[in-house]
C-alpha cells in the first residue's frame, strides 16, 4: 500500500523505490547538476523537463481567455453543487440543466476544489448563479485544471525513470505531456483529462515495475473518477487475474486474488458506500448510464459507425435521384435534413441497437483478451488494454469524440516499440487529433488547435520517425505505405475544405443543408485512418510473440 | 598530453595545417551553404577591403599569411574582452569560438580555465582545444548524451535548438520557430485590447480601426482633417496606406465592419479576429523576415546554433509581442522597417538601408528616435569613404531620402492636391500642442515630477522653455552615441590617394560595411533612450524603441556576458514598465506568460542571480523591488488620496533603470569604439601620423601597448582592423611585403 500514496507532489518523483532514476539520467549530466544547483531544489527534474514544464504552463497560461465550451458550466455547476448541498443531494439536484453525471470520486474532487473556489469569489460556489463567467472562476478553473495535470507530469516522468531506452521514452513523454489532445479537450474546451488520465498512466506504470496489486487499485479508483475507463477494464481483468491472481502453470493464488478483490471493493465502499447507506445507489447510475442517447452523438466520432451512417446517407441520396424503390424510414428522411443535431436514424440501412454495438465490442475485445490471456506479458498488456479501448471506440454506441484519448495514449507508450507500431501510431495520431478539431468551431480557437498540433507533429513525430523509419521490404508494402502517405497528406486538403467551405458557400442560397457537409467529411475522413489503425494494430498484435 | 603535444612535430606547415583544419570544425554550415550575396566569405570579403586601396595581385600573400576575419557584428563584446587582457571569461565562455576561422579564438573559447590558458603556449592550447573538440569517436558518443554539460549553462532556447540539431531536424528549427512564434502572438491576442468595451472613445484598437474606416471612405485630402475629435489620423501616410489597405480587405469580407460613422466601435468577434489577424500578417510579412535577415547579415558568420537561438530571442521578444498583439498596435511594422534598413547597412546596401529606414519613419514618426544614429552613421560612412566617394555617397542618399519622401506624401502634393494639403499630415503628425507627458511614463521628466520639482505648474504658460529644455537635454542625450559613429568614420577614414587609384575596381568591389557598424546598435540605443528619457510627449509603450536594438545585442551576446545581463534586465524592466498599461487592457495573465516563457527561453533566472556584478546588484534590486511592488498591489488597495500610488512607484523603479542602461550604451559606445579604432585624443596623433603621409616603420604600437601573444590575436581576430589595414598599408607603400608586419605564425618560438 506504500506505493499508493499519490505523487501530488513533485518530490515524490525522487522516489527512492526507483534506483534507475540515478543510473538512468544521473550518470552522465549529474556532475553538472550537482554542481550548479545546490541553492535551488531540483525536484529530480532534468532542465530539459523543467523547460517542458515552465514553456507548457506559459502556453496553457495565455489560454486561460480562450473558447471555453458548455463543460466549463458543467464544472462550475459541480463545484456550486456540491460545496452548497449535503451529499443525499448531490445526485438529485436539477437546478442546472448540467446535473452531477459522473461518479463519486470525481464528485468528492469537485468538492476540493470548492473549498478555494468559496475563498476566491464565493459567486463560483453560488448554485444559483447559473452560467457565472466572471475573470474568477475562469483563472481559477482554468488554473485547477493546469495544476492537477501535474499528475500526469510526475507520473510521465517516472515512466522516464525506468526507461529501456531513456531518450525515446523522454520524446514520447513529453509528447504525452503536450498532447494537443489535451489542449484542446482540456485547456480551451475545459475538462479534467489530463489529471484522469494520469492516474491511468500511474496504473500502467505500477504494472510495468510489477506492482500489479498497486495497479488495480489506482484502476479502481479511476473507474471512480469517471466510468469511460470500463471501456478498459477487461483488459485490466484478465490481465490481473492471469498474472498476478494465477501462477505460471494456471493455478489460482488465494492468497493474491483474495487480497485484489478486498482492494478493488474497498475502494468501490469507498466511493459508493454511503450512497448505497443512504439508497441512492439506482438513482446514481441512472444518473451515470443514460440509456436514452443515440447511436451517433452530434457530430460523429469518427468510429466504424460513422462510415456507417454516412453509407446510409449516400444511399438515400441515390435512392431519391434513381428513384430506386426502398423501403425508406420516413423518420430517417426526416433526420438527415436536421444534419447531424440529434440521434441518428438510418433511413436505407436497419437500425442498429445498444445490444448490436456491445456485442460487437465485445467480441472484438475477446480476440484480444485471449491472446493477453496467453502472454500475459507488460507490452502483451499495453497493446491489449489499448485495443480493448479501440474496439470500444470504433464499435461502442453513442462514443463521443473526446474518448479517442483512450486509445491515443496508452497507443503512445507503444510507439517507439518498433516501426510498424510508430506507424500505426502516426496515422491513429494524426486522425484523432485532426477529429477533434470540429470541437472547436470559433476561427481563433481552431487556428490554435491547428497550427499547436502541426507544431506538436514537427516536434515529436519528425524526430521519431527518424529514428526507427524502416524500409517496406517487399511492392506489397511499398504500396501500402504509399497510400498510407497519401492519406496523411490528405489531412492537408482536408483542412483546407473545411476551412475554405463556409467562406465559399455562405452567399449562396440553400447553404443551409449542407452546412455539416464539412463535419461529415471530417467525421468520415478520420474515421478511414482511425479504421485502418484499428486494424494494423491488432494485426501487429495478434501475430507478434511476446 | 604529452603524447598528443609530441605527434605535432614544430614544423610550420604542420601548424599551419593545423590551423586550416580548425575552422572546419565550426564553421562548415555557414561558410559553404549561406547565402553569398549578403555575407561574402571572410577571404573575399579581406580581398575586397584591400582592392580599395591596394593592387589586386599583392593581397594574395597577405590572404594566406594573416587573413583578418570578419568581424561579428554583434560580438564586440569580446574584442573589449581580448584588448583588456584581464577578463578571460572563465565559465562564460561563449559555446562556439568567436571568429569561426580563426584558430587561435576557438583556442581561447574553448579552453575555459583562465590560468592555464596564461600559462601554457600557443602549441598546447591548440592541442587543448583538438582535446575539447574530440575525436569522431567521442562527438558520436555524445550525441546519445540527452544533457551536455554546457546545457546547465544556457537556456530554454539554445537546449531546443541543440536537441533539434542532434536529431537531424536542423531545417525544421526555423520554421518552427516562426510558426511557434505565430501561436503565441495569436494567443495573446485572445485576451482583451486596449480600450476593450470602453465607450465612447474606446482605445488604440479602436483607432486603428477607424483609420481603416476613414481611409478607405474619404479621398486622400480628407485623411487628416476629418473629425480630429475622435481619433483623427494623425501618423505618417505610410500608417494611412496600410490602414486602406487592411480596410478594403476587410470591407472584402464583412463591409459592416468599416462602415463610415456606423461602425464606430464595433467590437464583435469577427471583427477582432480580422484585426488580430491583421497585425499577425503585418508582423510576418515585415518584421519576421527582418528578423531573419538580421539573423544572417549580422550573425552570419557565426554557428547556425546561434543564429536559430538569437532568432528565437528576438522572435519571442515580450515587451512588442504584449503591446502588438496584446494592447493592439502596429509597431513591429515599423520596428521591421527599421531592422531591415540595419540589415541593408550590414551588408553594405546604404541605399537600399535608408529607403527602409524613411519607410519606418513613413510608416510611424516615432522611428525618429533612431535617426539621428542612423543619420550620423551614414555622414560617418561619407566620411570614411573620403572626400569624393563620400561626397557621392551622401548625394545619393540624399537623393534617394528626398525621393522616398515625396512618393510617400505625393498624394498630399501639388500634383495630385492643392500646396495646403501638405500642412494638414504635418501638423497632425508632429503635435506640440500636447503636455510634457502623458499618464505616467518612466522618464526623466515624470520621475522628476514626482521627486522634485512640479514641472507643469512651474511652467505654466510658458511651456515654450519645457519644449526647448527637452530637446536640448534629448541632443545632449543622443550626442555621445552619434559623435562616436562619425568619428570613428573620421579615424578609419580611406586614404584618399588609395581610391584614386582603384577607382576603376572601387566599382566593381561588392558592397561593403563601414568599421563603424558595430558601433550602430549601440548608437541607436542611446539615441532612442535619449530620446525615451528626455523628450517630450513620451508613451510608456515608447520603450520598445529603445528595447530592439538592446534586444538585437542581447541576441548576439553569449549567456552572463555583460551585455546580455543588460538586455534581460532592460526588457525585464521594460515589460514591466507598461505593467500599469497592460493592466489596465486587462493583459495580467498575458504579462505573466510571456515573462515566464522568455526569460526561461533566454536562460534567465531572476532567483539564482550572484550579486558578483555591478549589473547583477542592480538586477536583484529591481527585481525584488518589483515582486514586491506586483505582491503589494494584488494584496493592498491603493490609498483614496493617491490612486496612482503603484504606478508611480512603478516609474521610480524604471526610471533609473532605463537611466543606467542609457548610460551603459554610452560606455559601451566608448569601449567599442576604442576596440574599433582607439580612444579620441591618445589614438589621435599616432594616426593623425598616418594619414598625413609619414608612416611609422617599426615598432608597431600595436604591439607595444598589448602583449605580444595578444595583440596578435586581437589583430587576427579582426578587432584592430584600423591597425592591420594600417600595416598592410605601410606593407605596400614599402613595396614589399614583408613577414615581420604580419603577425607572426602562431606557434613560432
Amino acid at each position: 500500500m506504500s506505493k499508493l500514496s499519490p505523487p501530488s507532489s513533485p518530490t515524490q518523483a525522487h522516489h527512492p523505490a526507483i534506483p534507475e532514476d540515478q543510473e538512468e539520467t544521473g550518470s552522465i549530466p549529474s556532475k553538472s547538476h550537482r554542481n550548479s544547483d545546490s541553492k535551488w531544489p531540483r525536484w529530480g527534474l532534468s532542465r530539459s523537463e523543467t523547460d517542458v514544464l515552465l514553456l507548457s504552463t506559459g502556453l496553457k497560461v495565455l489560454l486561460f481567455p480562450a473558447y471555453r465550451s458548455t463543460d466549463f458550466e458543467v464544472h462550475r455547476n459541480w463545484l456550486a453543487i456540491t460545496h452548497s448541498l449535503p451529499v443525499s443531494q448531490w445526485y438529485y439536484d436539477t437546478t442546472s440543466e448540467w446535473t452531477l453525471d459522473y461518479p463519486p470520486f470525481f464528485a468528492y474532487f469537485e468538492k476540493l476544489l470548492s473549498i478555494p473556489a468559496a475563498l476566491i469569489d464565493p459567486k463560483i460556489v453560488d448554485l444559483n448563479n447559473l452560467g457565472y463567467s466572471e475573470w474568477t472562476v475562469i483563472a481559477y478553473q482554468r488554473s485547477t485544471v493546469i495544476l492537477t495535470e501535474l499528475i500526469l507530469g510526475v507520473v510521465l516522468l517516472r515512466f522516464i525513470r525506468g526507461a529501456v531506452d531513456t531518450s525515446r521514452q523522454r520524446i514520447i513523454s513529453a509528447s504525452l505531456f503536450l498532447h494537443p489532445g489535451f489542449l484542446i479537450i482540456d485547456h480551451i474546451h475545459f475538462q479534467y483529462n489530463g489529471f484522469m488520465y494520469g492516474i491511468l498512466l500511474w496504473s500502467i506504470l505500477m504494472a510495468r515495475e510489477g506492482h500489479k496489486l498497486s495497479s488495480g487499485i489506482l484502476f479502481a479508483i479511476l473507474l471512480n473518477f469517471k466510468h469511460i475507463y470500463m471501456y478498459l477494464a477487461p483488459a485490466y481483468f484478465i490481465y490481473l487475474l492471469r498474472s498476478y491472481c494465477m501462477s505460471v502453470s494456471g493455478e489460482i493464488l488465494p492468497t493474491r486474488f483474495i487480497s485484489l478483490a478486498n482492494a478493488v471493493i474497498v475502494v468501490f465502499v469507498v466511493s459508493l458506500g454511503p450512497f448505497i447507506l443512504m439508497g441512492q445507489l439506482p438513482q446514481l447510475l441512472s444518473r451515470l448510464f443514460p440509456f436514452t442517447r443515440g447511436l451517433n452523438h452530434a457530430y460523429w466520432a469518427p468510429n466504424a459507425w460513422a462510415i456507417v451512417t454516412a453509407a446510409d446517407r449516400v444511399l438515400l441520396q441515390f435512392a431519391k435521384r434513381f428513384g430506386v424503390a426502398l423501403s425508406l424510414n420516413e423518420s430517417g428522411v426526416a433526420s438527415t435534413s436536421r444534419g447531424l443535431v440529434g440521434d441518428t436514424v438510418f433511413t436505407v440501412i436497419p437500425n442498429i441497437k445498444p445490444v448490436q454495438t456491445f456485442a460487437i465490442t465485445v467480441g472484438f475485445q475477446a480476440i484480444f483478451l485471449v491472446k493477453l490471456w496467453r502472454s500475459p506479458t507488460y507490452k502483451s498488456f499495453l497493446a491489449a488494454l489499448t485495443l480493448c479501448g479501440y474496439s470500444s471506440f470504433m464499435f461502442g454506441w453513442h462514443v463521443h469524440e473526446k474518448a479517442v484519448l483512450l486509445v491515443l495514449v496508452p497507443l503512445s507508450l507503444l510507439a517507439v516499440d518498433s516501426y510498424a507500431y510508430f506507424k500505426t501510431f502516426l496515422i491513429a495520431s494524426t486522425a484523432g487529433v485532426f477529429s477533434l478539431f470540429p470541437l472547436l468551431f470559433t476561427p481563433a480557437a481552431s487556428l490554435i488547435a491547428v497550427v499547436y498540433s502541426l507544431l506538436w507533429g514537427a516536434s515529436v513525430l519528425l524526430p521519431i520517425n527518424r529514428q526507427i523509419y524502416e524500409f517496406p521490404r517487399s511492392v506489397p508494402w511499398v504500396i501500402l505505405e504509399t497510400l498510407e502517405n497519401i492519406y496523411l497528406v490528405g489531412f492537408i486538403a482536408l483542412q483546407g475544405f473545411v476551412a475554405l467551405f463556409p467562406l465559399l458557400t455562405q452567399n449562396r442560397s440553400g447553404s443551409a443543408a449542407l452546412e455539416f457537409l464539412p463535419l461529415l467529411v471530417t467525421s468520415v475522413y478520420c474515421a478511414i485512418g482511425l479504421i485502418w489503425a484499428f486494424l494494423r494494430l491488432s494485426v501487429i498484435y495478434l501475430k507478434q510473440q511476446y | 598530453m604529452d603524447s598528443i603535444n609530441s605527434a605535432v612535430p614544430p614544423n610550420e606547415a604542420r601548424k599551419r595545417n593545423v590551423r586550416d583544419r580548425t575552422p572546419s570544425f565550426n564553421s562548415v554550415p555557414h561558410i559553404k551553404g549561406g547565402v553569398p550575396k549578403s555575407r561574402p566569405s571572410t577571404l573575399r570579403n579581406f580581398a575586397s577591403n584591400s582592392s580599395m586601396r591596394s593592387v589586386g595581385s599583392d593581397t594574395d600573400r597577405s590572404e594566406i599569411i594573416a587573413p583578418v576575419p570578419r568581424r561579428h557584428l554583434l560580438q564586440t563584446a569580446e574584442s573589449s574582452q581580448w584588448l583588456r587582457l584581464d577578463t578571460f571569461s572563465d565559465t562564460n565562455w561563449p559555446s562556439r569560438g568567436i571568429s569561426p576561422v580563426s584558430a587561435t579564438s576557438s583556442v581561447a573559447s574553448n579552453f575555459p580555465t583562465s590560468t592555464a590558458s596564461k600559462r601554457l603556449s600557443f602549441s598546447a592550447l591548440l592541442e587543448q582545444e583538438k582535446l575539447s573538440r574530440g575525436i569522431p569517436a567521442s562527438v558520436s558518443y555524445a550525441k546519445d548524451r540527452e544533457e551536455p554539460i554546457e546545457d546547465s549553462k544556457s537556456g530554454g532556447a539554445r537546449r531546443w535548438v541543440r536537441w533539434m540539431h542532434r536529431h537531424g531536424l536542423k531545417v525544421w528549427v526555423v520554421p518552427s520557430a516562426i510558426v511557434a512564434s505565430i501561436w503565441v502572438k495569436w494567443c495573446i491576442g485572445l485576451g482583451t485590447y486596449s480600450g476593450h468595451a470602453t465607450p465612447p472613445m474606446f482605445g488604440d484598437y479602436e483607432a486603428q480601426r477607424h483609420w481603416m474606416e476613414l481611409t478607405i471612405h474619404l479621398p486622400f485630402r480628407e485623411w487628416y482633417t476629418y473629425d480630429l475629435q475622435y481619433w483623427g489620423l494623425d501618423y505618417p501616410p505610410l500608417t494611412a496606406y496600410a490602414s486602406w489597405l487592411c480596410g478594403k480587405v476587410g470591407s472584402l469580407i464583412n463591409p459592416s465592419w468599416f462602415d463610415l460613422y456606423t461602425s464606430r466601435g464595433i467590437e464583435s468577434p469577427e471583427s477582432k479576429l480580422f484585426m488580430r489577424a491583421s497585425v499577425v500578417a503585418l508582423d510576418t510579412l515585415i518584421y519576421v523576415p527582418a528578423l531573419y535577415t538580421f539573423m544572417r547579415t549580422w550573425q552570419g558568420t557565426r554557428s547556425s546554433r546561434t543564429q536559430h537561438v538569437a532568432l528565437v530571442t528576438l522572435l519571442f521578444h515580450p515587451a512588442l509581442l504584449l503591446i502588438d498583439f496584446g494592447h493592439f498596435q502596429y509597431n513591429s511594422v515599423m520596428l521591421g522597417l527599421t531592422l531591415l534598413a540595419l540589415n541593408a547597412f550590414a551588408a553594405g546596401y546604404d541605399l537600399l538601408g535608408a529607403f527602409f529606414f524613411v519607410l519606418s519613419l513613413g510608416f510611424k514618426q516615432m522611428a525618429l528616435y533612431y535617426a539621428p544614429a542612423i543619420g550620423s552613421y551614414l555622414l560617418g560612412k561619407c566620411i570614411y569613404l573620403g572626400p569624393v566617394h563620400g561626397s557621392r555617397l551622401f548625394m545619393r542618399l540624399a537623393f534617394t531620402v528626398t525621393l522616398t519622401l515625396i512618393l510617400l506624401f505625393a498624394p498630399f502634393l501639388p500634383p495630385l492636391s492643392p500646396s495646403s494639403t501638405i500642412l494638414a499630415p504635418v501638423s497632425r503628425i508632429f503635435p506640440f500642442a500636447r503636455g510634457l507627458f502623458e499618464d505616467k511614463v518612466a522618464n526623466f521628466w515624470c520621475f522628476t515630477n514626482v521627486l522634485l520639482i512640479k514641472w507643469k505648474r512651474m511652467f505654466e504658460g510658458r511651456e515654450g522653455i519645457l519644449i526647448k529644455a527637452s530637446a536640448g537635454l534629448t541632443v545632449l542625450g543622443f550626442l555621445p552615441g552619434a559623435a562616436g559613429l562619425l568619428w570613428g568614420g573620421w579615424k578609419a577614414r580611406l586614404q584618399p590617394a588609395d581610391l584614386h587609384e582603384n577607382k576603376t575596381q572601387e566599382i566593381t568591389v561588392p558592397p561593403i560595411p563601414t568599421p563603424t557598424l558595430p558601433l550602430l546598435p549601440y548608437a541607436l540605443l542611446t539615441s532612442s533612450m535619449s530620446f525615451f528619457l528626455f523628450s517630450f510627449q513620451v508613451h510608456e509603450k515608447t520603450i520598445l524603441l529603445p528595447l530592439l536594438p538592446l534586444t538585437l545585442l542581447l541576441s548576439g551576446a553569449s549567456l552572463n556576458e555583460e551585455v546580455w545581463m543588460w538586455g534581460v534586465l532592460g526588457n525585464n524592466v521594460g515589460v514591466f514598465s507598461m505593467w500599469p498599461l497592460l493592466k489596465k487592457d486587462g493583459l495580467g495573465v498575458q504579462y505573466f506568460a510571456m515573462l515566464l516563457l522568455w526569460n526561461r527561453m533566454v536562460g534567465h533566472d531572476p532567483f539564482r542571480l550572484r550579486p558578483n556584478s555591478l549589473v547583477a546588484i542592480l538586477s536583484i534590486a529591481v527585481y525584488v523591488t518589483a515582486f514586491l511592488l506586483h505582491a503589494l498591489e494584488l494584496l493592498v488597495p491603493p490609498p483614496a488620496r493617491y490612486p496612482d500610488l503603484f504606478p508611480v512607484l512603478n516609474v521610480l523603479v524604471c526610471t533609473p533603470v532605463f537611466g543606467l542602461v542609457w548610460l551603459w550604451s554610452i560606455k559601451r559606445g566608448i569601449e567599442v569604439g576604442w576596440a574599433i579604432g582607439g580612444l579620441p585624443g591618445s589614438g589621435a596623433k599616432k594616426s593623425g601620423d598616418l594619414y598625413n603621409g609619414t608612416p611609422k616603420p617599426k615598432p608597431n604600437p600595436a604591439m607595444e601597448s598589448v602583449r605580444r601573444d595578444f595583440g596578435v590575436r586581437a589583430m587576427s581576430l579582426g578587432y584592430a582592423p584600423s591597425e592591420a589595414r594600417r600595416r598592410a598599408l605601410e606593407s605596400l607603400r614599402a613595396g614589399s611585403v614583408e613577414r615581420d608586419v604580419f603577425p607572426p605564425p602562431l606557434g613560432r618560438r
